[in-house]
């Protein structure tokens, strides 16, 4: 029992991490809370369910296909509501209600579209029978996502870490102000992580019917406040520190379905007055950020 | 020591500076001032403490957009662009107060600043090395002193490959061996054909490296020529001892 819930709460932290980890690349390079984050996770979701339903297609194929028109949809997103709220007077506030606005619409214009019925596909569409890890046996959905999750992840870090566009993002997270003055192309680093972090958020919503048993439009919001628990308890615009975030999530999440499971629901908000009141940089944050 | 640019005949200025105004609120930091540059030519840009100096670089650097005037680079209009498109026509520039990023390496800083600059092949080791930065290449920024951080500064600047160079107060704080040093770095760039405009308190400095000066006074150019001529011009004279 406590193996499993153990196992499965890093296959779900894994999973929790690529939800909230486009959350954060939006976050850290501009400094911007996309309350919107988990309404694009929903259409990810619809996206697939509805490819899937329709047309039969595997939601793995429709993931990479997701990862395009998300990015694409991404840039032209940015340009038209971001370097306008980084001209007004305070722009990590009115982030908060611009996004929240534009949270409402997409749940609002996808209940119309969708209806507010639960939707679901069926986990064996990604593989055959439990698998077995560790002499536990979990669904093969649960393993694919948390794969899925990781191959995010590694992907978001070689674009950080070894490619010359993220060294840029990197350089632009530290010090937007520098980045700007020394000739940086800040709108376009900050467009493409904008493209990137809602694509992220597609990409866990492709796997979003297996890993929360069902979509429906208004789970955005939920899912929104779950992926910034997670930034917070790894630590607010650093990437990476969502994995670490995801996993603490995750694997508290399946000890309280275990053991308290009525309390389970309460977990996020636990876990962050918990962070904020430890450590309110966040486990792997290295240094207080001004707001 | 008084040498010309290398001016090809007829071909336009690599910088053109025309009448440019900046204000600040109902303060006109830059009022009308106006000079040239050809490639290869080091400008002395002196003047009192607030006539303009660092503003008129934040305008051609792209900091600020001018309010009036205009700013041409070999003929073309260019004030007013953001940086990152002033640094892909080759305009970059060094930092009174060095803005290098604190948490990266001296290597990682100048491997950013090639990946934004013109010449995506650039050898990053190269420019450390001209900045005499090779002892501390893997050493955070933050960690180094601010002569280091200085030639950072000018190491990041240059590995964007800039034609026209703005350099504001890189000498203030070194001491008479570094200074000498600098100066050398500095002439050497015009061998590659790079256009300085050198902002700087110290007049030794000034006089050892430029090939002339514009003294500037309350936002305006009020002398052109030698440094030697503008100590002994009147109106010079009375903005430098306060008459």
């Amino acid at each position: 029992m406590l193996e499993y819930s153990l196992l499965a709460g890093i296959l779900f932290g894994l999973y929790f991490g690529l939800v909230a980890l486009g959350l954060n690349l939006i976050f850290g390079v501009m400094k911007i809370v996309n309350l919107a984050h988990g309404d694009f996770l929903m259409l990810g979701g619809y996206g697939a369910y509805i490819v899937f339903t329709d047309f039969h297609v595997n939601p793995l194929i429709t993931l990479l296909v997701e990862i395009v028109i998300f990015v694409l949809i991404g840039f032209p997103l940015y340009y038209l509501l971001v370097p306008r709220l980084q001209a007004s007077r305070d722009p990590e506030m009115l982030s908060l209600i611009l996004f929240f606005g534009l949270s409402q619409v997409i749940e609002a214009l996808a209940t119309l579209r969708f209806g507010s019925s639960e939707r679901s596909i069926p986990g064996t569409v990604l593989g055959d029978g439990p698998i077995s890890l560790f002499q536990q046996t979990f669904p093969v959905a649960w393993v694919v996502s948390g794969a899925i999750s990781l191959l995010a992840v590694g992907a978001i870090y070689i674009y950080l870490y070894r490619t010359r566009i993220g060294q840029l993002t990197r350089a632009v997270m530290a010090q937007r102000e520098e980045a700007l003055s020394t000739g940086i192309d800040v709108q376009r680093i900050s467009a493409i992580a904008f493209g990137i972090g809602i694509a992220g958020a597609a990409v866990a919503g492709v796997l979003s019917p297996f890993m929360m048993g069902s979509i429906t439009p208004s789970m955005g919001v939920g899912i929104t406040i779950t992926s910034f628990a997670v930034i917070v308890i790894g630590s607010l615009g650093n990437p990476l520190g969502t994995v670490a975030g995801g996993i603490i999530y995750g694997v508290a999440l399946m000890f309280m379905q275990t053991y308290f499971s009525s309390w389970a629901n309460l977990l996020p908000y636990l876990l962050l007055i918990a962070i904020l009141l430890v450590k309110p940089t966040g486990l792997f944050g290295r240094r207080m950020r001004n707001a | 020591m008084s040498r010309e640019g290398s001016s090809g005949a007829g071909r336009p200025p690599i910088l053109a500076v025309e009448h440019l105004v900046k204000r600040f609120g109902g303060f006109r930091a830059l009022d009308g001032v106006g000079f040239t540059l050809n490639a290869g030519e080091i400008l002395g840009l002196v003047g009192p403490n607030g006539s303009g100096k660092t503003t008129c670089i934040n305008v051609i650097s792209g900091i600020y957009r001018p309010d009036g005037g205009r700013v041409l680079l070999d003929g073309h209009a260019a004030g007013g662009l953001p940086s990152h498109r002033l640094v892909r026509l080759g305009v970059n520039r060094t930092f009174q107060v060095p803005k290098p990023f604190l948490a990266f390496t001296v290597r990682e800083n100048v491997e950013i600043a090639v990946a934004y600059g013109r010449d995506p092949h650039a050898d990053p080791r190269e420019f450390i090395a001209f900045a005499g930065l090779g002892d501390v290449v893997e050493r955070q920024a933050a960690t180094l002193n601010s002569a280091q951080q200085k030639m950072l500064d000018l190491a990041r600047a240059l590995s964007t490959r800039p034609r026209l160079l703005l350099v504001d107060e890189l000498a203030a704080g070194l001491n008479p061996s570094e200074l000498e040093v600098v100066a050398e770095k500095l002439i050497s760039l015009t061998h590659l054909g790079i256009a300085l405009v050198v902002v700087e308190h110290l007049l030794g400095f000034i006089d050892r490296i430029a090939h002339r000066v514009v003294v500037m006074n309350a936002g305006r150019d009020i002398f052109h020529g030698g440094l030697g001529e503008a100590s002994r011009d009147p109106q010079v004279i009375e903005v430098f001892l306060g008459g």
